[in-house]
């Protein structure tokens, strides 16, 4: 096993650092500047577009900024992408997992890509599908998994090195309330234990049951941050949410034909 | 309002449209593609036209079906090894649409003659209308402009029908025991086609040829394409018939499409269920790796590689089509080709065509290539396990290709210089494919089609094949040199020299586009992951 140690200096666990992201000349991410504590359970709430994805993606190295910097647990994404990358585990959100294979050889071939020995892997993995519900000696393809499956396989796969980062994109989306439980014990024991958890999600209750911090963000903005109390600020967080992001309600005159 | 195939069309050009916009590199392929295909299609018109301008009735008899029939192969084969099918309307895209089978199907149809190689093929073959108006004045040239037309609906036909009952089989459980079968076929084919192509040979002469032509002339491949000169020498009856025949046959093809689609369509909704394996008691990284690699990050790698060749449709196509394609090739050419000696030449464009499977290796998976840039795997050790997992299935196949060869052209003593020259041409073409696959990578459409390509992919699969076919054939030529003038000599080194040269070239290749992977590991997931 050669996960590092996290290093003893007050560096955020994630710092982002105007980061900047355009497609098609069309702005996706405009000028970002984010710090997750280490130690905090972190959400970042958006609507459908606001540029979660893209952010997370820039932060963890799956997308180059067109300005900007990442640095995770004091390294740049950028400049030391091989430090920075040992210290992060990533679920991505509509992005495939290497779906051809069953889920003991994924989680296989995720421990042995991090470097690991293959008896930690084969052991953590055992406990790790066991945990999980998907069943050791499963032999199916990811690809014929369920939805819920594959988001419990992908996050097994990006806990499977014990990194002190975990960057997860919508991991409660088609979740079924059984997983969603589990994985939520799950991760508050990886925080408690010292871990850090950044994750974007657009289901408030989620966020507020979890998180010590929030950001909302909208078109490509952070619009607020600050712990889950001072966002808050003593009304519910979809309020908050609604008002911040500016969306409309319906009046009832429209779609009348329906 | 009704659906009509004017619909279709113009579904098909706005998918094409907007598959280039503001992608330069996509627009410069379809022009490239577009002039490449003009020039072919102008070549094609003089070349149909010249007995014509000859005034050769005898000869446009003999020329124009075997011409025509050539052309009705090439549009069944080199979608299934060099091309793929333009799938811009994807028909599983079209199972919720209250539309008639009827309906749909016509509308694919006419849609895919909507390109830009249906126009060219078109407009080449219409050089046989200007021969039969030289050579049976303006009924034989309307008769043949029906049978050209007749001519592009079979091409078409044929392409899509087979291509597509070809995926339906690959994609079934089955399709391990059809590849079997398939390879038995061709190795039984060997020895009677030995002995024919020896026979066709030795009587290669005017009158063989011209009977083999009246033969040709008959079926549907050469049928439509000899109707304007039945006029043109008084043959009236023949045309009735003849037509019929295309038209049953493209009916009867489009019926088999239409049976094919509607399972792929069925199949894309509701897979025939999860795969159940029998479970496994092994520990988890025994299951993914075998005994004999290492079990380290190149063993993961190389083991996840070997897994996706077999267990991936498009892959498994595309090594199935090459291991039938590497023994089929060589052997016909060397036995037909009627000269003392192994055919080099085609073995140094099958070594090179089994490195060119590895050209958009990085496409296969798309975004799944997510994993392996957070995990920071380094460029080089990427490739050489990619390589290496290939590598499993193609180096027996390319000894076994040698062996057969050998045997086949009768001259076993050659086999150890064969395989000599099939790993150079093996080893130079992954040098040339390695830069190839990290540079110019292209996004898969998620179809259940092996074969199926976003538009312009057929474009940039095809052109890059041929630049590394060519490239190959350029990089071996000291090694074809020596085979040619220095034949003794190349019986004994011939194994070690093309060992020794296709390693070279391959280690040269992977230092090359090691880094070259390292810079953009970003850029290249963003051009593999396919737009939704």
């Amino acid at each position: 096993m050669t996960v590092p140690h996290q290093r003893l200096s007050p560096d955020p666990a994630l710092a982002l650092r105007g980061l900047v992201k355009s497609f098609d000349a069309k702005p996706a991410v405009a000028g970002i500047d984010l710090d997750v504590p280490a130690g905090s359970f972190f959400g970042l709430l958006g609507p459908n577009g606001a540029g979660k994805t893209t952010t997370l993606s820039m932060a963890v190295g799956l997308l180059r900024p067109d300005a900007g910097q990442a640095r995770i647990l004091g390294y740049d994404v950028w400049a030391d992408p091989a430090a920075a990358k040992a210290r992060i585990g990533v679920l991505p959100d509509g992005v495939r997992l290497f779906d051809r294979l069953t889920g003991t050889e994924l989680l296989a071939y995720h421990g042995l890509l991090r470097g690991m020995d293959a008896e930690v892997v084969d052991q953590r993995s055992a406990e790790l599908l066991d945990v999980l519900a998907l069943g050791a000696d499963n032999r199916t393809l990811v690809v014929d998994y369920s939805a819920g499956m594959k988001k419990k396989i992908g996050l097994a796969c990006a806990m499977l090195h014990a990194p002190r980062l975990l960057v997860l994109d919508e991991p409660f989306e088609a979740v079924d309330p059984v997983s969603a439980a589990l994985i939520r014990d799950i991760l508050q024991r990886y925080v408690s234990g010292g871990g850090t958890v950044v994750f974007s999600s657009h289901v408030m209750a989620v966020v507020e049951r979890l998180c010590s911090h929030v950001a909302i963000l909208a078109d490509g903005t952070i619009r607020m941050r600050g712990t889950l109390a001072e966002v808050r600020g003593g009304r519910s967080l979809e309020d908050v949410f609604v008002e911040v992001v500016g969306g409309r309600t319906a009046t009832g005159s429209e779609l009348a034909w329906l | 309002m009704a659906v009509g195939v004017r619909h279709f069309v113009k579904l098909k050009l706005r998918i094409t449209a907007n598959g280039l916009r503001g992608q330069t590199w996509r627009v410069a392929l379809f022009v490239l593609g577009a002039v490449l295909a003009a020039c072919a299609a102008v070549g094609g018109y003089a070349l149909f036209s010249l007995p014509g301008l000859l005034d050769e009735q005898r000869a446009a008899e003999v020329a124009l079906p075997l011409a025509g029939g050539l052309v009705v192969l090439g549009w069944l084969f080199l979608p299934l090894v060099f091309f793929g099918v333009d799938e811009s309307l994807d028909p599983a895209r079209f199972a919720l649409l209250p539309l008639p089978r009827r309906t749909l199907i016509r509308g694919l149809f006419v849609a895919s003659l909507a390109g830009v190689p249906a126009l060219a093929t078109f407009a080449g073959t219409l050089g046989m209308v200007d021969s039969a108006a030289r050579l049976g004045g303006p009924a034989a040239a309307l008769v043949q402009f029906v049978g050209v037309v007749t001519g592009i609906l079979l091409c078409a036909a044929v392409s899509r029908s087979l291509t597509s009952a070809f995926a339906t089989a690959l994609r079934s459980r089955r399709a391990r025991d059809l590849a079997t079968v398939l390879l038995a076929c061709v190795a039984a084919l060997l020895g009677p086609l030995q002995l024919a192509a020896l026979a066709g040979a030795e009587n290669a002469d005017w009158t063989g040829i011209a009977r083999v032509a009246d033969v040709i002339a008959w079926t549907p491949f050469g049928a439509p394409y000899s109707m304007g000169q039945d006029v043109a020498a008084g043959r009236l009856w023949a045309v009735p018939v003849k037509l019929a025949l295309v038209l049953a046959t493209i009916g009867l093809l489009l019926w088999w499409w239409s049976a094919t689609l509607e399972r792929a369509m069925l199949g894309s909704v509701g897979r025939s269920g999860p795969r159940e394996r029998a479970a496994s008691a092994r520990k988890p990284v025994a299951q993914l790796v075998p005994g004999w690699l290492p079990r380290t990050r190149f063993g993961a790698l190389t083991a996840r590689e070997m897994r996706y060749w077999w267990r991936e449709t498009r892959r498994r196509a595309s090594l199935i089509t090459f291991s039938v394609v590497g023994i089929f090739l060589p052997v016909f050419i060397g036995v037909s080709s009627g000269t003392v000696g192994a055919p080099t030449g085609m073995l140094v464009f099958v070594g090179a065509l089994a490195a060119v499977s590895l050209a958009n290796q990085f496409g296969f998976e798309g975004s799944a290539y997510a994993a392996n840039v957070v995990a920071g795997v380094p460029g080089r050790l990427e490739l050489t396990s990619r390589v290496a997992g290939f590598s499993v299935y193609v180096v027996p196949s390319l000894l076994v290709i040698a062996i057969v060869v050998g045997l086949a052209v009768g001259r076993p003593e050659t086999i150890p210089a064969l395989v000599g020259m099939l790993a150079a041409a093996y080893g130079v073409g992954l040098a040339l494919v390695l830069p190839i696959s990290v540079r110019v990578a292209y996004a898969l459409p998620d179809t259940a089609n092996p074969f199926a390509l976003s538009s312009g992919g057929g474009m940039a699969k095809g052109l890059l094949t041929f630049a590394a076919l060519f490239g190959a054939a350029l990089i071996t030529v000291p090694m074809q040199l020596v085979a040619f003038l220095a034949h003794d000599v190349w019986l004994w080194a011939g194994l070690p020299l093309g060992l020794l040269y296709g390693g070279g070239a391959l280690l040269l290749g992977l230092r090359l586009a090691g880094p070259m992977l390292d810079r953009r590991m970003p850029e290249l997931l963003a051009t593999v992951t396919a737009r939704q």
